[in-house]
């Protein structure tokens, strides 16, 4: 029995049950321990292969109802997913309230964003888009501060008219083609003559990728958010825009991929990367709030991202998927350590300092993480990042591969300044007093290790991820240079 | 004048009038209004293009079925507005909640006070 659709119906229930539970401390944390655990579960309950449910299914070979497709390379995607998910619900156990809106949210998110990657339609893709941006402007919301109240004030904004331009490409895409599945509308356009709805369409579906992405110009108000959210949750947050990035690029691959036309919107979609990752790592070089400086670190490496699967090739597209999947992981890492330094009572960068006696573990696994984001041997980040490089020479492109290695000696450069300040600057006898008072966390400890042991992993073995994403991707890519 | 054209006319008018409020307007309310006004635009450019100048997409029992394949207008445009009326819905409303805060907070809603970078 097929039992994809779960993936995306039972997160959405459960959340529903959490938001009743809003209040009740004592029931939440043991539901919500064994929320983790079942989220591990769901990427391995579905069969690889086309899904159609309601409407009518596939009539005279059009698909007439939602089509979910599951492959080997989704499935690596949606497991990572639920991991940091299971691993942001741990670490939330520790806090000494806990709000069953905010994992009601939090499942909210996950089960959307498994649905922009599953579906093939596109307005299935839209709805579950906004489904995302609502729940994280909860999550932002949920952290109580009025600055985050006033960046998911300016986050709304700009989704709900991102979210409106997106919605009007589908609309030109519909009207051009007759149909909204993605499969059918490019054989449509495979057959028949461009029209000018149709370059409407590619522009505004960009637009919309470029909010959901926090690719430039919305990467601002995407790194505000990311600040102002809880650190931990901030890992959730940034989990699920690189993985909509992901399936938003896929998608648009997948429509307009190998049509004559299509060429100018590569060169479109590789210069948005490349002004979000110098953007973003010119920024975060500026920050002295740490989470700030994590904020605009996520932007740039959506940059690299985006770069990749923008390339188009089999590797450029291989080594953008595997770049989004190594990213969530130490960046979500950095997110909890962050976490974890938060739980001392600071903030600020130049407030810190002499954390390294306090808490010798924590920051062994978070310079771990620094030097993976940096894309130092034998992390992960190296692993991708040598790919990247790689897929960019391949195509003729070596000025895009310089540009990958400066940010990256810039997010180098940015990183180390900050685990001085936190970890290696001297403080006075009465602060390092202060900071040890307070407990440690042992779930956000526990989350930690486990993904350091993941940045290590796939870094020595990146072939556990890039074997599944090659098949995928030698299909999709195509081959070009310039 | 063509029923479709005109609704095109006025989708683009409104649509027009949300960019401004949302982009240039000095107020929240308004520009939460401006927004409502650009999704309306949006929902109706997608009923526009559904409409093809026949009956509405609801087959009696009478009906031929040739017939009414012919003469109906496309429905999946208007399953995509309904869907969308409810998702602009709760966006809004989170606005709007956060636009009461906000006032009861700092006594204004003017957006280059209340939205500025921090």
């Amino acid at each position: 029995m097929n039992l994809l659709p779960l993936i995306v119906v039972f997160p959405m229930f459960v959340a529903i049950i959490f938001n009743y539970l809003n209040g009740k401390d004592k029931l939440i944390r043991p539901m919500a321990f064994l929320m983790a655990l079942l989220l591990l579960v769901l990427p391995f309950i579905g069969n690889y292969g086309i899904y159609n449910f309601g409407a009518h299914g596939l009539e005279s070979g059009l698909a007439s109802g939602i089509s979910y497709i599951y492959s080997p390379m989704k499935q690596l995607i949606i497991t990572v997913l639920m991991l940091i998910g299971s691993l942001v619900l741990i670490t939330g156990l520790d806090e000494k309230k806990s709000s069953g809106l905010t994992v009601a949210l939090m499942l909210m998110g996950l089960a959307s964003v498994s649905a922009v990657i599953l579906a093939d339609d596109l307005f299935n893709i839209y709805v579950f888009y906004e489904i995302a941006a609502i729940a994280q402007t909860g999550l932002v919301i949920a952290s109580g501060t009025e600055k985050a109240y006033r960046s998911a004030f300016r986050y709304l904004l700009l989704g709900n008219f991102a979210g409106s331009i997106l919605l009007l490409g589908v609309a030109f895409l519909l009207s051009a083609t007759g149909t909204l599945n993605i499969s059918d509308m490019h054989n449509f356009l495979i057959n028949n003559p461009v029209t000018p709805t149709i370059y409407g369409g590619l522009l505004m579906i960009i637009i919309g990728l470029c909010y959901d992405s926090g690719l430039p110009p919305f990467h601002t108000v995407k790194a505000d958010i990311y600040a102002r959210a809880k650190p931990f949750i901030a890992a959730m947050l940034q989990t699920y825009s690189k993985f909509v990035l992901v399936a938003l690029m896929l998608v648009i691959f997948k429509i307009f991929g190998g049509l004559s036309y299509f060429t100018n919107a590569h060169g479109a979609l590789i210069a948005i990367s490349i002004l979000g990752m110098v953007f973003g790592v010119v920024m975060a070089l500026l920050q002295t709030d740490y989470r700030k400086l994590l904020a605009y670190h996520a932007i740039s490496q959506g940059g690299y991202v985006a770069a990749g699967i923008a390339l188009g090739t089999p590797l450029g597209i291989v080594a953008g998927i595997f770049h989004a999947i190594n990213h969530v992981i130490y960046k979500s890492a950095l997110f909890i350590g962050a976490h974890l330094v938060e739980r001392k009572k600071v903030g600020n960068l130049n407030a810190l300092g002499g954390l390294l006696p306090v808490i010798p573990t924590t920051a062994l696994m978070v310079l771990c993480a620094k030097l993976a984001i940096s894309g130092v041997p034998p992390f992960n980040g190296f692993q991708s990042k040598l790919l990247l490089a790689e897929a960019a020479m391949n195509v003729n492109m070596p000025e895009l591969a310089i540009i990958m290695i400066m940010v990256s000696i810039g997010t180098f450069v940015s990183m180390m300044k900050a685990f001085y300040l936190i970890y290696l600057k001297p403080c006075s006898e009465d602060q390092l007093n202060e900071y040890k008072k307070v407990k440690p966390s042992k779930f956000g400890i526990f989350s930690l290790a486990v993904l350091t042991v993941l940045c290590i992993l796939l870094g020595v073995y990146p072939n556990l991820a890039t074997d599944l994403i090659y098949p995928f991707a030698n299909e999709f890519g195509r081959m070009w240079t310039l | 004048m063509d029923l479709q054209l005109a609704s095109f006319i006025t989708a683009g008018i409104l649509i027009v009038i949300g960019l401004y409020g949302t982009f240039f307007v000095d107020n929240v309310i308004k520009k939460i209004i401006a927004l409502s006004a650009l999704g309306n635009g949006v929902n109706l450019t997608l009923i526009a293009i559904g409409y093809t100048g026949g009956i509405v997409p609801i087959k009696a029992q009478e009906m031929e079925l040739a017939l009414f394949s012919m003469s109906a207008s496309y429905p999946l445009p208007q399953a995509l507005v309904l869907t969308n009326i409810v998702i602009e819905a709760s966006m809004l409303a989170i606005m709007l909640g956060l636009s009461i805060v906000f006032y009861k907070k700092y006594k204004t809603l003017k957006s280059s006070e209340l939205l500025k970078d921090d």
